[in-house]
């Protein structure tokens, strides 16, 4: 049982720089909670100060109810599993998983029955005699889970514990975490830059970039209603397609028009993001953004329904990807290429022609000067 | 395949200059020492009576070697575990990071920049009786260099303080090779600093432990200067170790022979501790 509590938490460097700075969150008993950001957004820094590495420089944590900012690491009941792993190199796979039962005096019967336990849940028995030097990367990550998961602790501290490995290996321990979740069941708390992880891991994401939080929320959440650009960039591969538009009014209708030369290119929106468009921001311009997915051809665009109320967008195909289940083409808008998501059927080459339509239900629309979705701005008051 | 046979002259050339220092400095006078260590010499130390195994039998029976032998071997012990354990301290205590570091590093390197001779004079002053700062403040009155009962100790003392400058740089570099998050791992797995000390600390220290040990006991072995200036083998022979032994036989008895046996003695001592010392390390010394 775990409820843990950050108060506006700070952790100051020297007068001006902050690795994390506010950070007020509530982690409850059994989450599975993910802080995701670019490397030096204070999201490892979060960790050590949760873990009692570091110092809190300003605010409160609570542990359970009990304020944490003054415990020793020991007493906070964690267990931690490093990026390089950390194991001791001098013990045996064995003493390495053993260690923190064996510094708690647990009698060696009951050692050795959760030593192997553990080690059979992580397959790793056949390696248990063997020093740290001799293990892959992969098998590192498994007894530095197996020693995090040999004691009861009140949460696991994760520092990007997969990032040493090779993408088909991290692929497979993703899975596997899951299940550890599953059958721990317990509390997590886990960093990494990597979004996919981030995705398919979480419960609750925290986004974090330059030590502030930028949005907390479900992964479902964060992937549809980002609160702003760089959440929205963040999240999602290939990411969000950004392209500055300007908002006008075409009789009753709200339209986008792209900020280009050339020909005209718009969007016709609706939803409730046209109704903020046409309060505030008519003649201005605006930062639209577009999942890949969400652009269509013609003919699904029709199949969908919006494909009357839209223009087609005329582009011309950049690099094409072909993936099997899909193909990625890329085309060039604002002097940035952008990604579009289609049928594997579609057969546009390198150098044509095709005319895209936006789905408007599904366009995220962020004020040029702060960067906030419209949305969220307009909940918040504005 | 067969194996080319040409022999080849020359790699050997390039060889000849080292080999020819060598020669000259190392293995003559060794060759000599051992060839000398079985003859009566004359004051000039040229070998005269060829006596066989004469001297070494003399050496072993004679109380005043033993007593050589026992006083080199106290004398070896402190100075080994003394210099090793305040190198070691030093090295640990200077192992994070905090204002005045380097000022502290630099004080605990410094004896390996001082001589031992001029270190043996300051220390002269400092046990001197009547005016050294040691029975000022301990408010003694011992007369430490010229006790029998103490002066093995104060010499041993200062040898072991010389040499933790170089064992404090050996420990240093030995820490730093340490993978600094095993220590935060360690303390989020809820071990004391006392009990990473000794799980994580000592056996990372494991290899460069069995070097210094080794260089320790050669050094301790070879230690002069202090014993010539501050004792010179007294009061009482309780100071007498080899190395200073070989010197009075020599250059004051003029016993060449003699003089030689203890050093080919001697030298067989170190290899052995050294032979004995590689032994350990295959089996004791950690990945």
């Amino acid at each position: 049982m775990a409820e843990i509590a950050l108060r506006n938490v700070c952790k100051q460097f020297d007068s001006e720089h902050y690795g994390v700075k506010d950070f007020t969150l509530d982690i409850h008993d059994k989450e599975f909670v993910i802080f995701v950001g670019p490397s030096g957004c204070g999201k490892s820094t979060t960790l050590r100060l949760i873990a009692g590495l570091e110092d809190i420089t300003d605010g409160e944590l609570w542990i359970d109810g009990e304020l944490g900012n003054y415990l020793e690491p020991k007493e906070r009941e964690m267990s931690m599993v490093f990026q390089n792993y950390a194991l001791y190199p001098n013990m045996t796979v064995y003493g390495n998983i053993a260690y923190s039962l064996k510094i708690r005096k647990v009698p060696k019967e009951e050692i050795d029955k959760r030593v192997r336990k553990v080690a059979q849940i992580l397959e790793i028995e056949s390696l248990l005699d063997r020093k740290p030097a001799a293990l892959s990367g992969g098998q590192k990550q498994r007894v530095a889970i197996g020693a995090a998961i040999i004691r009861q602790p009140k949460a696991f501290l994760m520092d990007e514990p997969l990032s040493n490995l090779d993408a088909k290996l991290r692929a497979q321990m993703r899975v596997e975490l899951q299940k550890l979740h599953k059958q721990l069941d317990t509390t997590i708390i886990y960093v990494t830059h990597d979004q996919t992880e981030a995705m398919t891991l979480g419960t609750k994401i925290v986004v974090m970039k330059d030590g502030l939080i930028q949005q907390v929320d479900t992964p479902q959440n964060i992937y549809n209603h980002p609160v702003n650009k760089f959440v929205a960039g963040f999240v999602g591969a290939p990411s969000m397609n950004f392209i500055e538009c300007e908002v006008e009014k075409e009789f009753d209708k709200t339209v986008l028009i792209f900020v280009t030369t050339g020909p005209v290119k718009k969007i016709y929106i609706t939803g409730p993001n046209a109704a903020i468009l046409q309060r505030d921001y008519i003649g201005k311009r605006v930062m639209i953004g577009i999942r890949p997915e969400d652009i269509y051809e013609y003919e699904e665009a029709r199949s969908s329904g919006f494909a009357e109320n839209s223009v087609g967008i005329r582009e011309t195909v950049v690099t094409r990807e072909m993936l099997g289940a899909e193909v990625i083409l890329y085309f060039d808008e604002q002097y940035k290429t952008h990604a579009v998501r289609l049928e594997p059927s579609n057969q546009t080459k390198v150098g044509e022609n095709i005319d895209l339509y936006f789905d408007p239900n599904k366009i995220h629309v962020f004020d040029i000067e702060t960067e906030e979705n419209i949305l969220h701005l307009y909940r918040k008051g504005y | 395949m067969k194996r080319e046979k040409n022999f080849k002259i020359t790699p050997y050339f390039y060889l000849v200059p080292s080999l020819l220092i060598f020669a000259v400095f190392l293995f003559y006078p060794f060759i000599k020492t051992v060839y000398l260590s079985l003859f009566m010499t004359n004051k000039m130390g040229q070998a005269k009576i060829f006596v066989g195994l004469q001297n070494y039998i003399d050496l072993l029976s004679s109380e005043s070697f033993r007593n050589s032998l026992k006083v080199t071997l106290i004398f070896v012990v402190i100075v080994v575990f003394g210099g090793m354990l305040l190198g070691l301290i030093a090295a640990v205590l200077c192992n994070k990071a905090f204002p005045g570091i380097r000022g502290f590093s630099t004080a605990y390197a410094l004896p390996m920049a001082i001589a031992s001779s001029s270190a043996a004079m300051i220390f002269q002053i400092m046990l001197h009786p009547a005016v050294g700062i040691v029975n000022k403040l301990l408010g003694l009155d011992i007369n430490w260099l010229n006790d029998p009962n103490t002066a093995l100790y104060c010499v041993a003392i200062l040898t072991a303080w010389l040499n933790s400058g170089i064992n404090f740089l050996y420990f240093s570099a030995g820490l730093g090779n340490i993978d600094e998050t095993i220590y935060e791992r360690a303390s989020v797995d809820g071990a004391s600093s006392v009990q990473q000390f000794f799980s994580l600390t000592l056996p990372g220290l494991s290899p460069i432990m069995f070097y210094t040990v080794v260089v320790n006991i050669i050094q301790a072995f070879q230690s002069f200067g202090q014993i010539k200036i501050l004792t010179e083998g007294g009061p009482n022979e309780s100071t007498n170790v080899i190395v200073y032994s070989i010197y009075r036989d020599a250059f004051f008895n003029y016993r060449f022979g003699s003089a030689s046996a203890q050093s080919v003695i001697l030298f067989i001592i170190i290899m052995l501790v050294t032979l004995v010392m590689f032994r350990i390390e295959k089996k004791g010394v950690n990945y």
